[in-house]
């Protein structure tokens, strides 16, 4: 099946300075793809490129070299703007307009007639909750209301993709719950999504595929569940009167509330030595043996450390 | 055209309530003071000093209004990030700025004619008032305050918030002596400065040319052939300059 959206090789340099110009690489040979009909998080420390990617891919800013191709077609001005709905990072819009001026002028711009128009913004103004604040200046708007209505304008002319910048970021629990559900839905009703975000449990619950980048190169690119997939590190509950001898050599002991003990094994070796330890301690009882269950937070940090770790390494070498 | 209205149609929503009436509103105060003032001091043809006086204001308050307003209204676009929401929206980028020339011209044109009307109506109460002239002088008045917006949208598109407005504000000035700069230039020996000023004179636009305010007061009947010629030259100076604009704005990375 072809991708909906292939990313070949994006090269990217901005200028610095003034007199003298010199460029800075933003981002250095990305590649990635995005399948119909998935939800793909796009992750990175701060400054990595995911906002320099998601400008490219709205046409906002050109690549100095590579290519950008959706739905089978090469598109050297970014995304056709009819498919596509895009939510830049933090956006405050027009202070003197309200949301339905704003959402009724956007939708005429995404080519809406007037009838489709009205039930749309209806339709998302109740759905994440900024109904009572339709017809007010969006200057007198809280920071989440202006965010939801940025999310608005992003689905109100139903795209096949789905773009958004840090759409969690700025709103409280019940807001996160709320943009999470929408998500949801859009996924459901069979848009794709491609959506950049420093919450890492927000981005675990709505995503199924991973894109990770490091100083403007992709270290990670594919399923989430391969990149959560525990690299056999084990978890093994137990209680004793005595500690083991030996246990410590094979793994990291810590004691909870409850009064067990958890200890971590790196490898099956060291997980069949800590068993073998316990069984054979007097007083220990072995309660649960279980394969440890990353998080994306863990997953990511890992996998930039791991990372640094190689640069170093090389660099050393 | 339905995304050029669109831009139009924000763009003078936004602008028309932020607060830019006030400025009018003070206009007016200050204008009856000066008023009253004056035709106490003045014997006879006061409503032709209050004419000169009220036009003159009205063309200087505008131009720094247009410069500010314009160059300002696209930097906050810049910074809200709505500039993204409307050009990933369009298919070509020249409509944004057609939209943005439209919706901030229609804005300071309605500024003008609110400031000029008022004009006319203290005019009419210390004495006549020639409407042919008067009117011809308000309408070069737009026309110029159209040609500085022109000028702002250029400069706000490629460089930062102070050095456009700094810019634009040079180009102003300069713009009404294009022809006393060509005739410094032919005064001199130096065939460099020649050369400089005659392409100053042809490449700054030229603000002294649709100036008709100081005829105001003085004649009767309209200078069809002169009203022709400026609106001729207007249109096809804010045509070329919107153009630059639009070719500096479609190459541009928007980061």
């Amino acid at each position: 099946m072809n991708p909906l959206i292939d990313v070949q090789h994006i090269n990217l340099s901005i200028p610095t300075g003034h007199v003298l110009q010199k460029r800075k690489t933003i981002l250095h040979d990305i590649s990635f793809q995005v399948e119909q009909g998935t939800s793909t998080a796009y992750l990175g420390t701060n400054g990595a490129g995911k906002t320099s990617t998601f400008r490219i891919l709205c046409g906002l800013m050109k690549p100095d070299s590579g290519k950008l191709i959706f739905d089978g077609k090469t598109m050297p001005h970014g995304l056709p703007p009819k498919r596509f709905g895009f939510m830049p990072e933090q956006p405050y819009f027009y202070k003197n307009l309200t949301p339905q001026e704003l959402l009724t002028g956007l939708g005429r711009l995404s080519g809406m007639d007037n009838n489709h128009i009205e039930k749309g913004v209806q339709y998302w103004a109740e759905k994440l909750h900024f109904s009572k604040v339709l017809k007010q200046r969006l200057s007198t708007c809280s920071k989440g209301q202006v965010q939801r209505v940025g999310l608005a304008q992003a689905l109100i002319h139903q795209p096949d993709f789905i773009l958004l910048d840090e759409p969690l970021s700025g709103l409280d629990p019940i807001g996160r719950a709320c943009v999470r559900d929408v998500i949801h839905d859009e996924i459901k009703r069979g848009a794709t999504l491609l959506f950049s975000s420093h919450i890492l449990d927000d981005a675990e619950a709505i995503c199924d595929q991973v894109i990770i980048l490091k100083a403007g190169q992709t270290v990670f690119s594919g399923d989430i569940q391969s990149l959560l997939s525990s690299d056999d590190k084990w978890i093994i509950k137990a209680s004793w009167d005595k500690q083991p001898s030996d246990i410590h050599q094979h793994g990291e002991v810590k004691q909870f509330i409850d009064g067990n003990y958890h200890i971590r094994g790196s490898s099956m070796h060291a997980r069949n030595a800590i068993i073998q330890s316990i069984l054979n301690t007097t007083g220990a009882t072995l309660i649960s043996v279980e394969a440890e269950k990353k998080t994306l937070e863990h997953a990511f940090v890992d996998l930039l450390q791991r990372d640094k770790g190689e640069e170093t390494y090389a660099s050393h070498h | 055209m339905q995304a050029i209205t669109e831009i139009a149609k924000f763009t003078f929503s936004d602008a028309i309530r932020n607060k830019i009436f006030y400025g009018v509103f003070a206009f007016l105060i200050l204008l009856f003071i000066t008023a009253a003032a004056l035709a106490s001091v003045t014997m006879g043809r006061t409503e032709l000093m209050i004419s000169d006086l009220g036009l003159g204001s009205i063309s200087i308050l505008g131009n720094l209004m247009t410069i500010v307003i314009a160059i300002q209204a696209l930097q906050q676009e810049r910074e809200s990030r709505t500039l993204y929401v409307l050009v990933t929206r369009l298919e070509q980028r020249w409509k944004y700025i057609a939209g943005k020339f439209i919706g901030l011209a229609a804005v300071l044109a309605l500024q003008i004619i609110l400031m000029c009307a008022l004009l006319s109506l203290c005019i009419t109460i210390f004495g006549n008032i020639f409407w042919q002239s008067y009117f011809q002088a308000c309408l070069t008045t737009v026309l110029e305050i159209w040609l500085v917006l022109a000028v702002a949208l250029l400069f706000a598109q490629s460089s930062s918030l102070f050095l456009a407005m700094l810019l634009t504000l040079a180009v102003d000035i300069a713009g009404r002596f294009t022809f006393t700069i060509r005739q410094l230039g032919e005064q001199s020996d130096n065939p460099v400065l020649q050369a400089l000023t005659q392409a100053m004179y042809y490449v700054l636009p030229n603000l002294e040319a649709v100036n008709l305010r100081n005829q105001a007061g003085y004649i009767t009947q309209y200078n069809w052939s002169q009203l022709v010629q400026i609106l001729g030259y207007s249109i096809s100076e804010i045509a070329l300059l919107l153009c630059i604009c639009s070719l500096i704005f479609q190459r541009k990375n928007l980061s």
